[in-house]
């Protein structure tokens, strides 16, 4: 393949992995458009087809001081995730005892209110919004020393970190991954007279499903809350960090079990059972999965020369006439970290499944630097990206 | 529909600066450019052949967080596309764009950025065209919110798109080229492709659609396309920069 | 690029001898401000100050936090001050420049260590929960003298700045939004300004409010920070060549003098913001008057 470069003179013969550094994107373009006589198929340096994905492997529970952690792999990308559950007590918490009269925080106040009570599968419109506001979900993503050439040891996080672990923050927000129900952990003040039998009762009421009567969540009250650390390093990177991250944050939080947690009046404080028995999951929403892509482009200079850039109508025309000839760009499926250096153009689709109708739904849709993905092209990557969403999901429950 | 106000070169120490004010959520941003300025203290960063563009937003009333880092990527990611770094005088030098909210609400932590980034993107624009660095085109940018009952809301609020299904913001280059898209909250591709359409609408009015029934009623909602509201901006200042020439012919 | 494009030497003789002759470049006289102007946002504690070509805005803000666990009768006061690129081509973004320390260092003296603002004032609920104020600076442009024109800005925006009202009912804090109840405003005990004075030719020659390239020139700098009643609360020579004594007994009464101009500016500026604010939500605050 190298030879066919019109870069390489003829008498001076290069293995491919040099020419593959001197020339990167002569090298990539080599690889995607043969010459028309090699009658090679056009595919990728790395030997995959344009939307053909790394070999992923998950694999969970393999942190033993975590309440969850997992270990993903795509590709040379690996992420390794541990979630940490502390206790948050509402006492620590300066604006929890604040209540703003005005309209939108009034809520807080009626989770005392014997009206209220909460329901598991109702859509609680403050569900996420104690999430949000007391920050119960704490992602920090970590790129370690030596995970590429560049990290070096002792630098503060890189901005590529921070944005990661924002948009890892985000996600977790937007697609209200986890329950602020499975977070908090409630008191129930006995009743006087019923001693022994509320004390049995109490075992039970911390069952935060609320599945007990009317009259049971009438002083229920919010004593502390669970914060979820989600720490996530990446050991080795070798392009597109965050699906690997996500895919690992997501595999730790379904692997992640919070012990039994109960208000204990005499001591004042948070108890936490060591029954493993009592321990219990995390109920997810749903199961958002992230695709990236990036489209590498047949001209070098396309991103800086200072040329009179078509409208995007002639550009459809060009396009349309392009398909027949030569093709001038092409969009990578989850790109390696070479196919990074030589694009500038990135796409990221989350997608998620309803259950049941398995109606494809976006939880996130990005695209920045470029203008070739336009309306059509992100229909395909969303059914591509709906694809891997089957194979995600088929990992994850294997693990 | 209120367009946005902006002012080109407020600032007399910075190269370009320019500051707008977006009708809507009430955000004021204040935006400098200097370019090309030496970065000594990044020299294993500098690419040999073309500028190096830095990003900075500055919250109005809270320390900058993992939040502002990943909105200066975005910024970035766009800017890096538009400004010709190869031109004479630029390799090897810094675009520092910085970028500060000096009135409106600050974006709290974990919270989305995307209802401010309209205005940051059209305030760094206005001050690399104040500061006279070579662009390959313009652009514009506007957030959507779709509501629960699929109602698509231009510039919301700070509630309306806290209460919103899913948030759009998207920038469409001065060419008609979808730029930038940051969509998040559950949404299908139907809805995004409704988004979209509006997006333009506003962005490059209708002309750019077509011409069926509907399209005249959109017009009407929207007032001007965003695209003439910063040409006229920048006519503006050439005007006022070139009155002496003007004049004298 | 940490620092100012320098002087060149005919620059810096040229400023020495125009002072020699009492002469500044711009026509002041040694003890003059440039012309002052401060003006007010929409927003309570929105503060543009303009000093000559120094600008500069601050915004104030309030929340609700803890407070620290061995002053449980205070609330929090911040001075947040960042530096950048804005301001000056010679600033970095997200690096800390000397500049930017010292600054921050002398604000924090004069207004905060001063107890300005009464702190204890702040307090809502002992050792549960405090009123946060933080001022944050953002420098728009540079041209000398940035410690006076930020300690203008924030004393106005302290002054200007409203906070909603919070009430203790059984434990629980309630905070009524700016439209319910009439906000309040901060406890100020006294108000304390900086007067920087730069000192040239073996400190014979000592001027007020510097311009860039005045600072450049200039040997050594003086800082005295005080109130209208002539109360002291902050003297520092911080660095460059000595200054004689007697420098600081004589510039005391030129700073005290100063100062209550300063504030006269302020108090102006803050009262023709007030009645126009009368003016427009004269119905709305009578409304919130009623709910009472």
């Amino acid at each position: 393949m190298a030879s066919a470069a019109p870069s390489v003179p003829p008498s001076l013969t290069l293995p491919p992995s040099q020419f593959a550094r001197l020339q990167p994107h002569a090298y990539l373009l080599a690889h995607l458009s043969p010459p028309a006589s090699s009658n090679q198929p056009s595919i990728r340096a790395n030997g995959r087809a344009t939307s053909q994905f790394r070999v992923t492997s998950a694999n969970t529970g393999s942190l033993t001081h975590t309440n969850g952690s997992a270990v993903v792999r795509v590709g040379d990308t690996t992420a390794v995730c541990g979630v940490r559950a502390e206790i948050l007590p509402t006492d620590d918490i300066a604006s929890w005892s604040v209540s703003h009269s005005s309209s939108s925080m009034n809520k807080r106040r009626k989770l005392t209110n014997p009206a209220q009570k909460p329901t598991q599968e109702e859509e609680d419109p403050e569900d996420e919004t104690h999430i949000q506001q007391l920050n119960l979900l704490v992602p920090n993503l970590s790129l370690s020393t030596g995970c590429a050439p560049g990290f070096i040891p002792g630098a503060p996080p890189s901005a590529l970190a921070q944005s990661l672990s924002h948009q890892i923050l985000n996600l977790l927000h937007s697609t209200r991954l986890v329950r602020a129900e499975d977070l908090r952990i409630w008191y129930q003040p006995p009743s006087l007279g019923q001693e022994d039998l509320e004390r049995h009762n109490e075992s039970e009421q911390m069952d935060v499903d609320a599945e007990r009567g009317e009259e049971v969540g009438k002083d229920k009250e919010i004593k502390a809350f669970w914060v979820l650390y989600i720490d996530i390093m990446i050991i080795s990177l070798a392009g597109n960090p965050f699906d690997a991250a996500w895919a690992a944050v997501l595999a730790a939080l379904r692997d992640t079990k919070l012990p039994r947690a109960w208000w204990d009046v005499d001591n004042e404080m948070v108890v936490c059972s060591d029954a493993v028995s009592e321990s219990r999951k995390l109920s997810l929403r749903g199961l958002p999965v992230a695709s990236s892509f990036c489209v590498f482009e047949a001209d070098a200079a396309a991103g800086w020369r200072a040329v009179i850039i078509p409208d995007a109508e002639e550009e459809r025309e060009i396009e349309e006439s392009a398909r027949k000839g030569i093709q001038r760009r092409w969009i990578l499926a989850d790109p390696d970290g070479y196919e990074e250096g030589l694009t500038q153009e990135r796409v990221c689709i989350v997608v998620d499944k309803e259950e049941g109708t398995g109606k494809t739904v976006i939880v996130k849709m990005e695209k920045n630097g470029g203008w070739a993905v336009d309306g059509k092209e992100l229909k395909a990557l969303v059914d591509i990206s709906a694809q891997r969403w089957g194979e995600v999901k088929h990992i994850l429950e294997q693990c | 529909m209120v367009g946005p106000a902006a002012t080109l070169t407020p600032l007399a120490r910075a190269d370009g600066s320019a500051s707008y004010q977006c009708p809507s959520t009430g955000s004021n941003i204040l935006g400098s450019v200097n370019a090309p300025v030496e970065l000594p203290g990044r020299r294993d960063a500098l690419k040999p052949e073309e500028a190096t563009v830095e990003v900075f937003v500055k919250p109005g009333t809270a320390p900058a967080g993992v939040g502002e880092r990943y909105v200066e990527g975005i910024i970035k990611g766009v800017l890096g596309r538009l400004i010709l770094g190869r031109e004479r005088g630029y390799p090897r030098r810094g675009v520092v764009v910085t970028l500060a909210t000096v009135g409106g609400d600050s974006v709290g932590r974990g919270d989305s950025y995307l209802t401010l980034l309209p205005a940051l993107l059209h305030t760094a624009l206005l001050a690399l065209l104040s500061a006279s660095v070579p662009l390959s085109m313009t652009f514009s940018a506007t957030v959507l919110a779709v509501s629960d009952s699929g109602e698509i809301i231009r510039e919301p609020s700070t509630e309306q798109a806290a209460a919103a299904k899913s948030l759009h913001v998207l920038a469409f280059s001065s060419k008609g080229h979808l730029l930038l898209n940051e969509s998040q909250g559950a949404f299908d591709f139907e809805t995004w492709e409704k988004v979209h359409q509006r997006a333009l609408a506003i962005c490059h009015g209708t002309s750019a659609i077509g011409s069926d029934g509907d399209v005249a009623m959109v017009e009407d909602v929207d007032g001007q396309p965003l695209e003439g509201t910063i040409r006229e901006t920048i006519e503006d200042q050439v005007h006022r920069d070139y009155a002496w020439k003007i004049d004298a012919v | 690029m940490n620092k100012e494009a320098p002087l060149s030497i005919t620059e810096r003789d040229f400023i020495l001898n125009a002072l020699r002759e009492d002469v500044r470049l711009d026509g002041r006289e040694a003890d003059q401000l440039r012309p002052l102007k401060v003006s007010f946002g929409e927003e309570y504690g929105h503060v543009k100050v303009q000093l000559g070509r120094t600008s500069l805005i601050v915004r104030i803000s309030a929340e609700v936090t803890k407070p620290h666990d061995d002053r449980p009768f205070d609330g929090l006061f911040t001075i947040a001050m960042e530096l950048t690129a804005m301001g000056s081509p010679a600033w970095d973004n997200g690096r800390q420049g000397d500049l930017e320390t010292y600054v921050t260092n002398v604000l924090d003296r004069v207004v905060r260590h001063s107890n300005a603002l009464d702190t204890e004032s702040l307090c809502i609920l002992k050792g549960v929960s405090c009123w946060s104020i933080r001022a944050d600076v953002h420098v728009t442009d540079y041209d000398g003298n940035l410690i006076d024109a930020a300690c203008i800005g924030i004393m106005a925006g302290l002054q200007h700045f409203r906070r909603q009202d919070a009430v203790v009912k059984d434990g629980q804090v309630i905070v009524y939004g700016l439209d319910e109840r009439v906000p309040v405003a901060l406890n100020i005990t006294h108000k304390p300004l900086s007067v920087t004075f730069h000192t040239f030719d073996e400190g014979k020659r000592v001027i007020i409010d510097a311009t860039r390239k005045e600072e450049q020139a200039s040997e050594a700098d003086v800082v005295i920070g005080i109130n209208n009643a002539g109360d002291v609360c902050f003297v520092s020579k911080f660095s460059g060549s000595p200054v004689d004594a007697m420098v600081f007994v004589d510039k005391t009464s030129v700073a005290l003098e100063k100062v209550k101009e300063i504030n006269a500016i302020i108090d102006k500026a803050l009262q023709a913001d007030l009645s126009k604010r009368a003016k427009n939500g004269m119905a709305e605050q009578s409304r919130a008057e009623n709910d009472r």
